[in-house]
């Protein structure tokens, strides 16, 4: 049983949950970049919220699955069309052998997750199978899926009876304009009071040099050469550097893990899926909020969305 | 008393340490305490990461701040030194002349010039077991590379400054090449995932390209 990719597109590839307590030794999170979109397709063909699904870029994709299976898109799709019959996104979608299912382009958005209910072989490696591209690492061996890839599949069960759609209320809004709420980040102060303000003052445009480990931003320049040293430290997804260019760099899930830029700001936990979503050419408006506040948010997402996909979290 | 700079994000803190001596002994403590998910050392400081949904950043900084407060008169005092054969052949160091020009050496000696350092991990970072050592002893200053390389093999051996770094996978880079180690930094089929860890103290180890070609990798315990 296998699932056919004709056509990758720009970049797909496998993701599920992060790498988690690797950072010391070099390894990064890697991981879906929207892992909102991600839980609530896996949940919609009845896998756990962290499992490995198919990560979409920008670009549309077209698959074609050898055995009857449940499928479920969520994200920034365009549309969806099994048979060049259009389906909606948020909902269990029943799909045939032979059958082909065409994923739009993100148009608003960037990413959009396609979840299958059978088990996807891929590669496992430390305590996860996403792909991290950059070692090859992971996935579908460590790399971006491309056109005539056949991914395994195995059927954990007879085809799963779970119908599902998710409530209006907890679909998460597609756009190309974003606001990110954001703490101080370690060098925030000293040299470089101000920056944080600096940041805050009007959206930035995404750059076209943007990936899965980092966003160049254009806009406001901060500070520039400041604070361009400093000692290599440690730097998170969601961490925004200053590079002595002055334009800000924000982190993805698959940078590094240390870095020698000043970290003038972090995002959120609980706005950190919207990363995932910042296509080039979109517009993000950082917004200061406090370390207690971020808590909070958090706690009250997490709330309301495990109230329809269960115990779940986000990175 | 380590009387450590604390920053606090939300689901991560960072702590400054007066020294890296002091780095790697909290690195000791803190990467075994079930609070944190990540413990991430950096050159002079150290950073914990946390699940905000159980612990609040107010409660994981009180908690940081106890374990550091119990690391008093712990030094990283790491005792082994770890053997690493280097190929310093030509065709595995393609800045040799480079390098060698800016030490005003010949090229030949270049191997034994940097044998005969002492190195420590400085850390990992870049890659997954990519290493940044420090050198003990002074080396006059060499400069990345004008242009970065688009591909650096895996095991290559840098070097600028005072520092050496060793590249674990296929990867672009800007550091001079002086040779090549047939060892793998990072094989996650290994118990020891990453060969090396901060703190650790290095030795390297001239080979002949027979040597190389023929390296068996020793299972790693």
């Amino acid at each position: 049983m296998s699932m056919t990719v004709l056509k990758a597109g720009l970049q797909t590839s496998l993701q599920g949950a992060p790498y988690a307590g690797h950072r010391h030794l070099g390894m990064p999170a890697a991981g879906a970049a929207d892992c909102l979109s991600l839980a609530l397709a896996n949940f919609l063909v009845g896998k756990s919220f962290g499992d490995i699904a198919f990560e979409i870029t920008l670009t549309d994709a077209l698959f074609q699955m050898s055995e009857p299976s449940l499928v479920a898109v969520v994200g920034g799709a365009e549309y969806v069309r099994i048979n060049d019959k259009d389906h909606p996104q948020h909902q269990s979608l029943r799909i045939n052998a032979g059958d082909t299912l065409h994923i739009g382009p993100s148009r608003p958005g960037c990413r959009t997750y396609l979840s299958v209910s059978s088990a996807i072989e891929a590669e496992k490696l430390l305590d996860g199978q996403s792909t991290y591209l950059a070692a090859g690492l992971g996935g579908y061996h460590g790399r971006a899926l491309q056109n005539g890839d056949a991914i395994a599949l195995s059927q954990v069960s007879p085809v799963s009876e779970v119908e599902r759609v998710t409530p209006e209320n907890l679909r998460p809004h597609y756009s190309n304009n974003h606001v990110l709420r954001v703490t101080p980040g370690p060098e925030a102060r000293k040299p470089n009071d101000g920056v944080l303000d600096g940041l805050c003052l009007s959206p930035y445009t995404v750059s076209a040099r943007a990936n899965r480990m980092g966003i160049a931003l254009e806009g406001n320049p901060l500070g520039a050469g400041k604070s361009a040293e400093m000692s290599s430290a440690a730097v998170f997804p969601g961490t925004i550097q200053m590079p002595p260019s002055g334009q800000p760099y924000l982190l993805g899930p698959d940078a590094q893990t240390t870095g020698g830029y000043p970290r003038i700001a972090q995002v959120i936990r609980a706005d950190r899926h919207l990363i995932g979503q910042l296509g080039p050419g979109s517009k993000v408006q950082f917004v200061q909020t406090t370390t207690e506040r971020a808590t909070e948010i958090h706690r009250e997402k997490l709330s309301l969305l495990s109230s329809w996909l269960g115990q779940i979290n986000l990175w | 008393m380590l009387n450590p700079t604390i920053h606090i994000c939300d689901d991560w803190i960072s702590v400054t340490l007066p020294d890296w001596d002091s780095v790697i002994a909290a690195q000791h403590a803190l990467s075994s305490s079930k609070y944190w998910t990540e413990s991430v050392p950096g050159l002079d400081s150290i950073a914990v990461q946390f699940d905000p949904a159980l612990i609040r950043p107010a409660e994981a900084a009180k908690l940081i701040l106890d374990q550091l407060a119990d690391l008093r008169g712990v030094t990283s005092g790491s005792g082994d030194t770890l053997t690493i054969p280097v190929c310093y052949a030509a065709e595995f160091a393609p800045d040799r002349d480079y390098i060698a020009d800016r030490l005003g050496i010949a090229a030949e000696t270049l191997p034994s010039w940097h044998i005969m350092q002492r190195h420590r991990v400085a850390m990992l970072g870049f890659m997954p077991g990519f290493a940044y050592l420090d050198s003990m002893d002074g080396t006059p200053a060499i400069g990345r590379l004008d242009s970065p390389r688009q591909l650096v093999p895996a095991g290559s051996i840098g070097v600028i400054g005072r520092q050496s770094c060793i590249y674990s996978f296929d990867s672009p880079g800007g550091w001079p090449i002086i040779g090549r180690t047939p060892l793998r930094l990072f094989d996650p089929s290994r118990k020891r995932t990453a060969l090396l860890s901060a703190g650790q103290n290095i030795r390297f180890e001239s080979i002949s390209k027979d040597a190389f070609d023929s390296w068996q990798q020793e299972p790693t315990p």
